[in-house]
């Protein structure tokens, strides 16, 4: 192991860090975005969820450089391809979460909240989805954790991140950089689904501590 | 040109079945070595997963915390490393491949069981069982869809991580992809991604088969992408 | 035998140390005399029945098959087993086209019956049953109690019951043993001394406050002193019934003897003497006691729904044998309390 590599490529690992964080934190965040109205439409509408499962069952078992391939006439060898690809992962984790959050609501709380006067929009936002938080969280956490190390698969299409250091160090039969590679993939995982941890704790203080 | 209009030009062009490197041999290579890696993961973390979930305590407790870790680690990067060291051997794919594989079966197994009703586990202690026969008689039995779910992820995962490690020199459907991509031609990119995605589906479709076969009436479950 | 007493008083554990689901620190259980920790836990458990609260019913397995369970594992043949599952499915009151459906589809009430057939399969000397009927509503839990005493009557096993339901322990024990809060017995005793003869305060406290007429539940009626003074049939006439001087008096059918309402004599008095009693306007009986099969609790309160002050006491047939005033009542729940005194208590 050349530890001396390290701080004469520093900005090169710092650069690859940063551009696999965005391509594993956006996609994330997107999908939630997007599966939040979707999980409340299938919470709220029975019929529209099986249907829904199963598409999200069969799309998450594409493999994912296959459906980085299948994006590029449309998008490139671009960041945007992997960014897409792995928003639609995380959506297919995360909005089963939303659905089986909400519907885990008791219905005394929710039939309460009601007869209190709420409206359905009020109930909506101040009982039904503060209470699905972290059963949301759960999913946006494997949302997070697989899309950072998913991302190192974009460098197969050209698409930087921390990846290239797999790539190079296979071609060059240089370990030191595949462990760093590696190091900081892990890292960056933990340290993410360590801050949303934080996040669901600040945003439930009401749940005791485990 | 589209994505399906590239694949499936290639795909149903005639040279590109026949010949060593063709469609056929590298479908069976890729079933090969998933099926190979996915059966000895599954005779591993199987065992393992049941005999955790039945005694529960702390081991049961790494287990389900351990559930997203196994997410984290990069496939490329374990791949990559591997071949550093050992050059193309079967040790490079298959170690991998089997210990990327093991994560959701291990996890699906311990929770499949320990997730039994309380109620039933006394019953059957209660009634007379002996260890073995409350595992393998109740508690496996009630376990299994949950079980089933985890080898299923476990399939789609490998067979996705063998597309990869043509990056590493193995045969199946990824050589397509990696040597189309290497010489910029996306005709077989495409058509190798594609005939992987209809391997995918084939995948789940074979496990919803086995699901409606195996699983007792008294028990059809729903199942979540894991 | 039941166990009873408040949450967390240990009767759940004691029962689970009999068939070793729980392993005693201290002390011996001894069951047909020998020690339980010199066999297997396995096999022993084999041979004593078990049912819980929440029937732990497998739900992979039809009903008949959870049925089976035991004898399937001491080694009888499927069929031998579920042959004797359906026999079961009758013992306990339940049809046998349920013996292919699984136990979701089966209410609360059913479920719980087929946890006790699983428990007598294999025809268990013992059987221990850890709240059983907590799990189910009142009206179904009453029918529930009733089949488990006429199961007894008719197999004769070993029961040990446990339930934190005073009333329940008293409905269906033979034996009832009351646990104090950490553990400790507070009495044991059958249940109409713990009625009537209440350890200390904390066994009368636990009881309940109308233990005295509670207890009556279980004193017979067969030596009551009845009156047939005020019972006349339809067909006498006014006069006689005033001339016999009764202030109320009860109107039978002539042909079946089966009482028909009681009349006040004030308001007879009213109507001229040759009248039918059948003409006169009676006021409703309350209910009556069968003489000799019901308790005495039941003839006191058939006098207190009577507009008579007084019970009407009838034959298996429903023939009028005659009435019980408050004061023979009296007399008859005094006899009784001297009886138990000079029998001592009974163990």
């Amino acid at each position: 192991m050349m530890w001396s590599w390290i701080p004469g490529n520093w900005s090169l690992i710092w650069q690859l860090t940063w551009e696999n964080l965005k391509l594993g934190v956006l996609p994330a965040l997107y999908g939630l975005v997007i599966s939040l109205p979707l999980g409340i439409i299938a919470a709220r509408w029975r019929w529209f969820y099986p249907p829904t499962l199963t598409v999200v069952n069969i799309v998450y078992a594409i493999p994912s450089i296959a459906l980085f391939v299948a994006l590029i006439p449309k998008f490139g060898l671009t960041d945007t391809t992997v960014i897409i690809a792995l928003t639609v992962f995380s959506l297919c984790v995360i909005l089963p979460n939303v659905v089986e959050g909400m519907r885990g609501v008791p219905a005394a709380v929710t039939q309460a909240a009601t007869a209190m006067g709420y409206g359905p929009l009020r109930r909506l936002a101040l009982v039904e989805l503060p209470l699905a938080i972290p059963v949301i969280i759960a999913g946006l956490r494997v949302g997070v954790v697989s899309s950072i190390s998913l991302a190192s698969v974009g460098q197969l299409i050209g698409v930087s991140s921390l990846g290239y250091l797999f790539i190079d160090g296979l071609q060059r039969s240089f370990p030191t950089e595949i462990y760093v590679g590696l190091v900081l993939v892990i890292v960056l995982a933990i340290i993410c689904d360590l801050i949303l941890v934080a996040v669901r704790r600040a945003l439930t203080p009401w749940l005791a501590r485990s | 040109m589209s994505f399906f209009s590239w694949a499936w030009d290639w795909i149903t062009q005639g040279a590109n079945w026949h010949g060593s490197g063709s469609i056929p041999p590298q479908v069976l290579a890729h079933v090969g070595y998933s099926g190979l890696s996915l059966l000895i993961a599954a005779l591993v973390a199987v065992p393992a997963g049941v005999v955790i979930g039945h005694r529960g305590g702390k081991a049961a407790i790494v287990v389900t915390n351990f559930a997203n870790a196994w997410r984290a680690i990069p496939t490329l990067g374990l791949l990559t490393l591997l071949a550093v060291y050992f050059g193309f051997s079967p040790l490079t794919w298959l170690l991998p491949l089997v210990a990327l594989g093991i994560p959701p079966i291990l996890v699906n197994a311990c929770e499949g069981v320990a997730g039994v009703d309380p109620g039933v586990r006394d019953a059957a202690r209660g009634t007379g069982m002996t260890t073995w026969q409350q595992i393998v008689q109740v508690e496996v039995p009630i376990a299994l869809p949950l079980i089933l779910v985890g080898v299923r992820t476990s399939a789609i995962f490998v067979v996705a991580t063998a597309t990869i490690a043509a990056e590493i020199g193995l045969g199946g459907l990824g050589r397509f992809i990696i040597d189309g991509l290497a010489s910029s031609q996306y005709a077989p990119v495409a058509g190798g991604a594609l005939l992987v995605v209809i391997l995918a589906i084939c995948v789940l479709a074979l496990f919803a088969l086995i699901s409606r076969l195996v699983i007792p009436p008294g028990l059809r479950d729903q199942g979540r992408p894991q | 035998m039941v166990l009873v007493g408040p949450s967390g008083c240990g009767k759940t554990t004691s029962l689970r140390m009999i068939n070793r689901l729980v392993e005693p620190t201290e002390g011996t259980i001894l069951l047909g005399g020998a020690d339980i920790r010199a066999r297997n836990p396995a096999q022993l458990r084999r041979g004593i029945g078990y049912v819980i609260q929440q029937t732990g019913l497998f739900p992979h397995r039809t009903v008949e098959d959870n049925i089976a369970t035991v004898p399937v594992l001491t080694g009888w043949s499927r069929k031998k087993a579920r042959d004797r599952a359906r026999e079961l499915l009758t013992l306990v009151g339940l049809d046998q086209d349920l013996a292919r459906r699984y136990p979701h589809q089966l209410s609360g009430g059913q479920q719980q019956r087929v946890g006790v057939a699983r428990a007598l399969a294999a025809d268990p000397p013992v059987l221990l049953m850890d709240e059983p009927f907590s799990a189910v509503d009142p009206v179904v839990r009453a029918s529930l109690q009733d089949q488990l005493l006429s199961l007894q009557a008719e197999l004769r096993k070993t029961i040990v019951l446990v339930t934190h339901d005073i009333e329940e322990a008293i409905k269906v024990g033979d034996l009832v043993a009351l646990f104090r809060p950490h553990g400790t017995l507070a009495q044991l005793a059958p249940p109409e001394e713990l009625l009537a003869a209440p350890a200390d305060d904390y066994v009368a406290g636990f009881v309940g406050f109308d233990r005295g007429i509670r207890r009556l539940s279980f004193v017979r009626t067969a030596g009551l002193v009845l009156g047939t003074g005020p019972v006349l049939p339809a067909d006498a006439t006014v006069a006689k019934a005033l001339a016999a001087g009764e202030p109320w008096i009860l109107i039978t059918d002539p042909q079946a003897g089966t009482p028909r309402g009681w009349a006040d004599a004030a308001r007879l008095g009213a109507l001229p003497g040759d009248t039918t009693l059948g003409q006169a306007a009676a006021e409703p009986l309350g209910h009556t006691f069968t003489v000799g099969t019901d308790s005495l609790r039941a003839a006191l309160d058939a006098a207190v729904l009577s507009p008579a002050g007084q019970a009407v006491g009838v034959d298996g047939d429903g023939r009028v044998l005659g009435v019980a005033t408050f004061d023979q009542l009296r007399v008859a729940i005094q006899a009784a309390d001297a009886a138990d005194d000079r029998e001592g208590p009974r163990s």
